[in-house]
């Protein structure tokens, strides 16, 4: 029996279909059998995000509506063996959707699948309940802004009252520069506030950039910062102990350099 | 967090710190949002279990939402003038 694992956030534009699309890659690189389902009903981008979007016939709308079998609606991804997306209905919207009936895939999908990720629509609304009714675990994405922090938040009490449990956290396009001149939180800030687990930290990559233009996930470049972070965090989804490396520099020669340094 | 030697020199604070503050102060408001219909019964409710053992008047009690750690603590004050020791074991 494969997970069920929701990527969330609560805020948009974090990095949740980012996230998605590089750990649900991740993994099938590390040899495991990967769904990846957009539950963004109406506004479906994990498609164009993963290079996808030509190769769409069916989505879980049609499955729903019994027009297809659900193998019949999930795309494989030529790129590696493995992973396959269920995309989402782009003319339909959310409350089109029951959460029993993403439940009922995500549950056929695990039978199949070790590992089923789905990419929840920012919100605390329908889209959100139903990308978690089928979920047994989360992953909540941020930012370390304070508007990304407290948005988590909230979508994590939410979480933790459906009882889906664990809950992990992935902080997003952190810089260790600006944490280093005093102008972002650090990991232990964001945890102190959130008080969750932390599966990983990504640093801020311009690569994100280029491989969405591509349609390529980062994490098929090997030498990429934001890719090594993602992989690690597949990795550590499979179960294999990997610390998390400290990406900031907090010793007192490093404040007297900054100090000097600093651009602000 | 550390103290850092732009504060020891008595520079601005660092916007970090500034950000982590709001935020633990908004989001513990967020956490406490109790519906304020709900705190008005509940307000209702033990005013009326109270009144069964304390002469008090019902607009004198407050109630106040705390946190102490991971938990929170909802304090009620509420003088009273005097103990109806007759009504015990009702």
């Amino acid at each position: 029996m494969g997970k069920v694992i929701v990527v969330t956030s609560g805020k948009g534009g974090v990095g949740k279909t980012t996230s998605t699309a590089n750990l649900g890659t991740a993994l099938a690189l590390l040899g495991k059998s990967v769904v990846v389902v957009d539950a963004d009903v109406g506004l479906r981008n994990l498609d164009i995000v993963m290079g996808l979007e030509s190769r769409i016939v069916y989505t879980s709308m049609d499955v729903i509506e019994k027009q297809c079998e659900l193998a019949k609606a999930l795309v494989r991804d030529r790129r590696v063996d493995g992973l396959m997306l269920l995309a989402a209905s782009q003319k339909n919207n959310k409350d089109d959707i029951q959460p029993e009936q993403m439940k009922a895939i995500c549950d056929k999908l695990r039978t199949t699948h070790d590992f089923v990720l789905v990419d929840s629509p920012a919100g605390i609304e329908r889209g959100f309940s139903n990308a978690s009714a089928g979920a047994d675990e989360a992953i909540v994405v941020t930012t370390p802004d304070v508007s990304a922090i407290r948005d988590a938040d909230r979508i994590i009490g939410l979480l933790q009252n459906a009882q889906i449990e664990p809950i992990n956290l992935v902080l997003n396009r952190f810089s260790a520069q600006l944490v280093g001149n005093g102008s972002m939180m650090d990991q232990a800030d964001v945890l102190d506030i959130l008080n969750i687990d932390l599966i990983g930290v990504v640093p801020e990559d311009s690569g994100v950039i280029t491989s969405t233009n591509r349609g390529i996930p980062l994490v098929y470049e090997d030498a990429s910062p934001g890719a090594q972070a993602y992989m690690r965090i597949a990795r550590r989804l499979t179960g294999q102990r990997i610390p998390i490396p400290d990406l900031e520099d907090k010793g007192l020669f490093n404040n007297i350099v900054k100090w000097f340094t600093r651009n602000r | 967090m550390n103290i850092s030697i732009k504060q020891l020199f008595g520079r601005k604070p660092k916007s970090s710190s500034i950000a982590k503050q709001r935020l633990k102060l908004v989001i513990t408001q967020d956490r406490f949002d109790v519906d304020d219909r709900v705190m008005t019964r509940l307000h209702h409710e033990l005013a009326e279990v109270l009144a069964k053992y304390f002469e008090f008047s019902a607009n004198s009690i407050k109630m106040d939402l705390k946190q102490e750690g991971n938990s929170y603590i909802l304090v009620a004050d509420f003088p009273y003038t005097k103990f109806h020791n007759t009504n015990m074991g009702q």
